[in-house]
């Protein structure tokens, strides 16, 4: 009988179309829309050298001139095309938008800009930097003016950095914030089919839940067997996104994929689990209830950065605790840690979290599912 | 008795939805639970099946208290609800065999019923449809179906026929008659009295949560004063005329709407043939002339002072 009930549900699930959509083909259309997207946005491959003006009336500053012209990027593309112009003229080219910015080279060199973007901010870093090195190096004469004979600037000269990068063939990949956040986000999508089976059998819930409830079947039996098609349902989806992701996108999810796929089954128990407990507290709307899941699961995901990927270091920085109880952080945190250590200690943490939240999520859904008889419906 | 009801108290706060209620329903028979909207008939249903906790009272089925977890009782309940419970993304054959497998385990009995079921309520053309292909009426059927399809002892069906154009009406009742012809008990809740009427061999007339009358048709409509109503078109109907025929022996109601004579008069006494007498006496030209005997909507009007279906 169980089997019956069984498959009878999981062709309820996968007949579905909004179900295959949601489910199936939205995260594979976003995953490919954040490949064509974003995929390119962080090489330099395609890098073009901004145009700037280097005023120096008022004092020349030769070392920031000579600082503009021998900076460039990793691949030796020169980071500014600098013309030498008057204030009036720079002001004009700026203005007429035939340069980004121009500086005003003094003791105290100062920035000119039209607008707010990445150009401006690559040119107000590089002055930053620039303003910095300088005041260094002038502390540096004041106390001791044969300092640059005796080669004590060489070393700042050089910029040398402290920190050094083990390279473990992992590079830092804003990209994966978008796949691992996506992965989270369809793991806990598994919450609308956990929602679904609940409703189903609650007699307060729905009129299906009430002719269920009349049948000489336990209502546990018949949540276990709902709940068994809805993991099926949702193991296809998650499945066939992983197979995207690597295959096809090729996105690397480190060096074992085991792990991975436990991370994914255990984000969708959380998924179902958080989904089943909407279900089954109060008597709400469903169109309600779906409406919270939905927004809960939208939610948990906008805070791992998949609609903007700042989002994740600002929760780091100012509410951390947030990423401890987000079920999508722990997903992707887990899939990070995957990605950038070989040591499982994190990996363990997150997935330990994951699965107390899915026991809590259950165990209220548990509460109010073994509920038979009702006020009202 | 197969279900026995006694002192059922069901209140949602202030509002009391059952106010003591007592029913009985024997073996083999078509039980009816008549009452207008909001009288407490799926109140009454959902409290014998478990569904709704209620304050005071006892349910007796098959001479065992009910509860949720009366599983041996449930297995030979079949339900009809009042609104269609089944799933969209499955066939009617698929939906059919899905509810008779929450009753029956051996799978090859569980198709021999669900094929069954299908012929049973004509829906062997549509065995492949999607409930969102069917009619409201086919729809009812399918819902039918899937609550007869175990062959239960005890079919309990809330108001099945709501919004069924009048073809699949028909086909429902003949199937509520049939079914209790092979030896199910039925419970049968309608705001219809021709209904009820028509296939019930018990009816209970039910108000504000309590059982205001009971016993077969007859015996209810030998409750009340009226034995016959006679309903004449006439144009020429004036007030003295309606006196004087209020002074004919045995009438007491005569009233004049709509260019039509309603005359009421005693039980067992016939007044036609005094009143055409008069009618011709008097030269008044009339057309048709219908003679009724009481419905249930007499007994309940006259019990009630309000119509079934105010």
């Amino acid at each position: 009988m169980m089997f019956q009930l069984y498959k009878a549900r999981l062709k309820c699930l996968v007949r579905s179309k909004e179900n295959i959509f949601w489910s199936y083909l939205f995260p594979i259309l976003l995953a490919t829309c954040f490949y064509f997207t974003f995929g390119n946005l962080w090489t330099f491959e395609d890098y073009e050298s901004i145009s700037i003006a280097y005023v120096s009336e008022g004092g020349q500053d030769d070392a920031l001139k000579m600082a503009m012209e021998e900076a460039h990027t990793e691949n030796g593309t020169p980071l500014f095309v600098v013309n030498y112009t008057s204030e009036k003229e720079a002001s004009k080219l700026l203005e007429d938008n035939e340069i980004e910015a121009y500086i005003l080279g003094d003791s105290d060199p100062k920035l000119y800009i039209k607008n707010n973007g990445l150009n401006e901010t690559i040119i107000k870093s590089f002055l930053d930097s620039y303003r910095r090195t300088s005041i260094t190096v002038q502390t540096i004469l004041n106390n001791n003016p044969k300092a640059l004979e005796e080669g004590l600037l060489d070393d700042l000269m050089e910029a040398e950095t402290f920190v050094y990068e083990v390279d473990n063939g992992k590079r830092p990949d804003v990209m994966l914030i978008y796949f691992y956040s996506l992965l989270a986000y369809t793991c806990l999508f598994a919450s609308g089919w956990g929602l679904d089976e609940v409703i189903n059998i609650q007699a307060n819930q729905s009129h299906r839940g009430a002719r269920v409830s009349v049948s000489p079947v336990h209502k546990m039996k018949l949540f276990l067997s709902n709940m068994l098609a809805a993991i099926t349902a949702q193991a296809g989806g998650i499945t066939l996104l992983f197979i995207y992701l690597y295959n096809i996108l090729k996105i690397d999810f480190g060096d074992s994929l085991f792990p991975v796929i436990v991370t994914c089954m255990v984000g969708s128990f959380t998924g179902l689990a958080l989904g089943a407990m909407v279900g089954a507290l109060g008597k709400g709307k469903v169109e309600s209830k779906e409406a919270i899941v939905t927004a809960i699961v939208l939610g948990s995901s906008f805070l791992t950065g998949m609609m903007i990927v700042n989002i994740k270091y600002i929760i780091c920085k100012f509410a951390p605790f947030l990423n401890y109880i987000n079920p999508a952080a722990l997903i992707t945190d887990a899939l990070y840690s995957l990605y950038y250590y070989d040591s499982l200690h994190l990996f363990y943490i997150n997935i330990g979290i994951l699965s107390g939240l899915t026991v809590v999520f259950g165990f209220i859904a548990f509460l109010g599912i073994r509920r038979k008889t009702y006020a009202s419906i | 008795m197969i279900v026995k009801v006694k002192g059922l108290v069901k209140r949602y706060d202030k509002l009391v939805a059952l106010d003591y209620l007592d029913l009985e329903v024997a073996e083999g028979e078509i039980f009816g639970l008549l009452g207008p909207n909001g009288s407490g008939k799926t109140t009454a249903i959902n409290c014998i099946l478990s569904l709704l906790k209620y304050d005071k009272g006892s349910i007796e089925i098959f001479g065992k208290p009910m509860s949720a977890d009366a599983y041996d009782i449930k297995k030979d309940i079949g339900v009809i609800m009042q609104n269609v419970a089944v799933f969209e993304a499955l066939t009617v054959y698929e939906n059919v065999h899905y509810f008779c497998s929450l009753y029956i385990k051996d799978k090859a009995k569980v198709k021999e019923l669900t094929e069954e079921a299908i012929r049973f309520v004509s829906l062997e053309e549509y065995r492949n449809f999607y409930p969102k292909k069917l009619s409201g009426g086919l729809l009812r059927r399918l819902n039918i179906a899937c609550g007869i399809a175990h062959k239960p002892k005890l079919i309990i069906l809330d108001e099945p026929t709501v919004a069924v154009d009048p073809q699949s009406r028909n086909k429902i009742l003949e199937g509520i008659k049939r079914l209790n012809q092979e030896g199910a008990t039925i419970i049968y809740t309608s705001h219809y009295m021709e209904e009820v009427e028509q296939i019930c061999t018990n009816i209970a007339i039910i108000d504000k949560g309590r059982v205001i009358a009971k016993g077969t048709k007859d015996e209810l409509k030998s409750m009340i004063s009226i034995g016959e109503k006679i309903t004449i078109e006439t144009y020429q109907g004036n007030e003295n005329m309606v006196n004087e025929l209020k002074a004919f022996p045995n009438v007491f109601s005569v009233e004049l709407r709509d260019n039509r004579l309603e005359i009421k008069s005693n039980r067992g006494k016939n007044n036609l043939v005094h009143i055409l007498d008069y009618l011709n006496k008097n030269q008044i030209s009339f057309g048709r002339i219908v003679t009724e005997l009481p419905t249930l909507n007499d007994v309940f009007l006259e019990i009630t002072g309000k119509e079934l279906r105010d």
